[in-house]
């Protein structure tokens, strides 16, 4: 077996940094523009009529393409009003999961809009331990950084990797990356149980009280 | 009869004398007379005012010949101050002192260099210009060629690739618009591409790039830092392109004339090689020419334009297809009738179209597949966590949690790893891969949908009783939601296939913009593209959807 590099598991913490730092960018956008969505959406008329498409649209749309669609169309040295705009590897990463992200919150937004409404403010707490599955499959996502250079903790596993010569050498490699991975995933929905548990409880207190 | 003998004899050494060819001048009594001459025409009284000077004549007549040549080029043209350094400025001077003249230097880029000569702003361009059949419309070029650049793969030292067999999968950092990205593209490589050749260095410092192909001569100048060359070495070169100094077209007959006498001299007497070596430069392709204008076939006033002695131009012309003109037709209608400037370079010429077609076949066998081994693998991995039998049921739940805790990407790395242990590298293979790995990440996540509802139906029986096909049906249609959702990621997820050499549309794209203008559109278009597809299987899946929930209303 060939000798991992002392530096290879800090350098994939640290790119797994990377992968969270992308999903939260994701996400926290993700929340502005679906909620705009949510909100036409429920509204009706011509706002419904143009949101209920376009989150259908950004639901289709795939998250690899989008990300190279972003890279090529966005000139390397776009300015606004004199700003610099062009987006850096991380920020391109994390705006080809906006569409993704968006959708996600339109749906499950509205969702929980409308048990509100129906007075179930349990059902309506649904949407929280939702938000943090669908950043867990964020951070999962945002490994496709890997295609355009985002040192993000896959980049780091796959470099690493390209310097093992042999299948098994790259497969202790790759099961180090999904251990590491994996771990923080489940971790995530043991968090986002246990936050469903403690909204229940909540809920079921507020309406016994 | 003794003076018959005489003149038969002398006779007989005419016709010997006749029959042999003519002693060739040499370069060097060539290139005299024509400087002779030109000083002669010079110094005619009245002759340097005159209209239409041959650039020769007027090089004496100003005592200054005027060469553009690059600032920015390091080992090749670079500027500190007032000094100018390396290999193509030490050329211009080494060709001034030829002609005793002083040497006038214009800074050119790669887009003035030709217009500059053209404008007559200057005499003489050495400005690391490829010679390709393309721009000898636009120019004169001096043979034998100055120099040489080919393009070379650099990595990591510890890294064994020797050939193009060995770059196969691998990725490889290139910048945008390099006339040999269709050759690495050629050989089952992929591409990650970057606006400039500058960043490159710095990418595969930071490890962002694990390989890099850029001209040699690019590379010539981060090869002498100590530490770049200690980490990193060049692996194998391709694409030689001969480069050529360059005159106007017009009004430069005798000048071009005497700068291919003595680009033949400069060689044979191995002035390039004493340029090259003062600047650090590689010296192959020097060292080869060195010895073809030692050649006595080549060592005469006409080598120059003898195809044995001189290199070919690069021929760079891409094949059109036969609907190109309507193709540029419509871009400049559409151009004219609502200012949105779009280029479709996939439709202009053929190995373009070629891979645009087989981009776009690739994409559809890829969605089918990935389609048809989610329900494959959901339909496996269901049965075997509904089972009754622990040895079935936990290894599946164990595979289902590993394929859940692997990110995409490295699930797509791995599944290309073992298939490429087991078969040569092919587009098949990696298309076959793909499909694998996209149907067991989906098929793992349906099929755990479909152990559950198995589960939830026995509960509802009051207890377990030993799954029948019956009760499997039931759970498959159960489960539809989960079953369409999972299949609808799967054809959203194909285009990842491309990260590991699927030559399907985006890698087609890819491709096709490194060589081609026209990323904007070509983008868009592929955005597109995969939307309209992934609207249909939306479609398609709903339709299976309604299905299964009416199949299960019916067996409820």
């Amino acid at each position: 077996m060939s000798k991992i590099s002392p530096d290879f598991v800090p350098q994939l913490l640290a790119g797994m940094v990377v992968n969270f730092e992308i999903a939260a960018i994701a996400l926290l956008i993700g929340l502005a523009v679906g909620g705009v969505l949510t909100l036409a959406k429920l509204a009706g008329g011509v706002r419904g009529a143009v949101a209920t498409p376009l989150i259908g649209l950004m639901r289709a749309a795939p998250t690899f393409v989008v990300m190279f669609f972003l890279l090529n169309i966005i000139p390397s040295d776009a300015t606004l009003f004199g700003v610099h705009v062009a987006p850096s590897g991380i920020m391109t990463v994390a705006l080809s999961l906006v569409p993704y992200a968006a959708a996600y919150v339109a749906d499950n937004g509205g969702e929980a809009l409308r048990q509100l409404r129906d007075g179930s403010p349990l059902g309506a707490l649904l949407f929280l331990p939702n938000v943090t599955r669908a950043f867990f499959v964020l951070v999962m996502s945002s490994s496709a950084g890997a295609a355009i250079g985002v040192p993000e903790g896959i980049a780091v596993i796959l470099r690493e990797a390209e310097l093992m010569p042999t299948l098994g050498d790259k497969m202790v490699l790759f099961a180090i990356g999904i251990l590491c991975f994996g771990v923080t995933l489940q971790a995530g929905f043991a968090l986002m149980r246990l936050l469903q548990r403690h909204l229940g409880r909540l809920a079921l207190r507020t309406r016994e009280g | 009869m003794a003076l018959r003998r005489v003149l038969f004899i002398v006779f007989a050494l005419f016709l010997v004398s006749a029959g042999l060819p003519v002693r060739a001048e040499t370069p060097d009594a060539a290139l005299a007379k024509l400087i002779e001459e030109a000083r002669a025409a010079a110094a005619v009284p009245g002759a340097c005012e005159q209209p239409g000077l041959d650039r020769l004549v007027r090089i004496f007549c100003d005592d200054k010949i005027r060469v553009g040549v690059r600032e920015y080029y390091p080992l090749f043209g670079t500027r500190e101050g007032q000094v100018r350094l390396g290999y193509d400025v030490d050329v211009a001077r080494e060709i001034a002192k030829h002609l005793g003249v002083e040497p006038a230097f214009t800074r050119v880029n790669a887009a003035s260099r030709i217009p500059l000569l053209a404008d007559d702003k200057i005499d003489l361009t050495i400005a690391t210009m490829g010679h390709n059949t393309q721009r000898d419309g636009q120019v004169r070029f001096i043979r034998p060629h100055y120099y040489r650049s080919e393009t070379i793969i650099v990595g990591p030292k510890g890294l064994n690739i020797r050939e193009w067999p060995d770059i196969a999968s691998r990725t490889i950092c290139v910048s945008i618009g390099n006339g040999s990205n269709a050759q690495i593209v050629s050989h089952n490589a992929r591409l990650m591409l970057f606006d400039e050749a500058g960043v490159l260095p710095d990418r595969l410092r930071d490890e962002t790039c694990v390989l890099a192909a850029q001209d040699d001569s690019f590379f010539d100048y981060y090869f002498t830092d100590p530490a770049f060359a200690k980490a990193y070495d060049r692996k194998f070169g391709f694409a030689q392109l001969p480069w050529g100094m360059a005159v106007a077209l017009t009004g430069s007959d005798r000048l071009a004339r005497a700068l291919d006498l003595m680009s033949q001299i400069f060689h044979r007497d191995g002035i390039f090689i004493e340029v090259a070596k003062h600047n650090r430069i590689g010296l192959g392709f020097l060292e080869l020419q060195r010895a073809v204008w030692n050649r006595p076939d080549c060592n005469t006033d006409a080598g120059s334009s003898n195809p044995a002695c001189v290199l070919p131009a690069l021929s760079a012309v891409l094949e059109p297809t036969p609907f190109a003109g309507q193709v540029t037709a419509f871009e400049t209608w559409l151009q004219t009738h609502t200012g949105i400037s779009v280029q479709f370079p996939m439709f202009k010429t053929m190995p373009a179209w070629q891979l645009f077609t087989a981009g776009i076949a690739n994409s559809l066998v890829l969605v089918v597949g990935a389609l048809g081994a989610t329900l494959l693998f959901a339909m496996v991995l269901g049965a075997l966590q509904s089972a009754h039998s622990l040895l079935l049921r936990w290894p599946a739940r164990a595979l289902t949690i590993v394929l859940q805790s692997s990110p995409v990407v490295l699930t797509l790395v791995i599944s290309a790893a073992v298939a490429l242990a087991l078969f040569p590298y092919s587009s098949a293979v990696a298309i076959g891969a793909a499909i694998v790995a996209l149907g067991l990440m989906n098929g793992a996540n349906a099929g755990q949908a479909i152990g559950e509802a198995m589960h939830t139906l026995r509960t509802e029986r009051g207890g377990p009783p030993v799954p029948t096909v019956e009760l499997f049906g039931r759970a498959v249609s159960r489960s539809a939601t989960q079953i369409v959702s999972f299949l609808v990621n799967a054809a959203k997820g194909t285009p990842i296939a491309s990260f590991i050499g699927a030559p399907e549309l985006l890698s087609a794209l890819t491709d096709i913009t490194s060589f081609a203008s026209g990323r904007a559109s070509t983008y868009s278009l592929l955005l597109v593209f995969y939307v309209c597809v992934v609207m249909v299987v939306v479609w398609l899946c709903d339709k299976l959807r309604i299905w299964l929930e009416r199949r299960q209303m019916v067996t409820a």
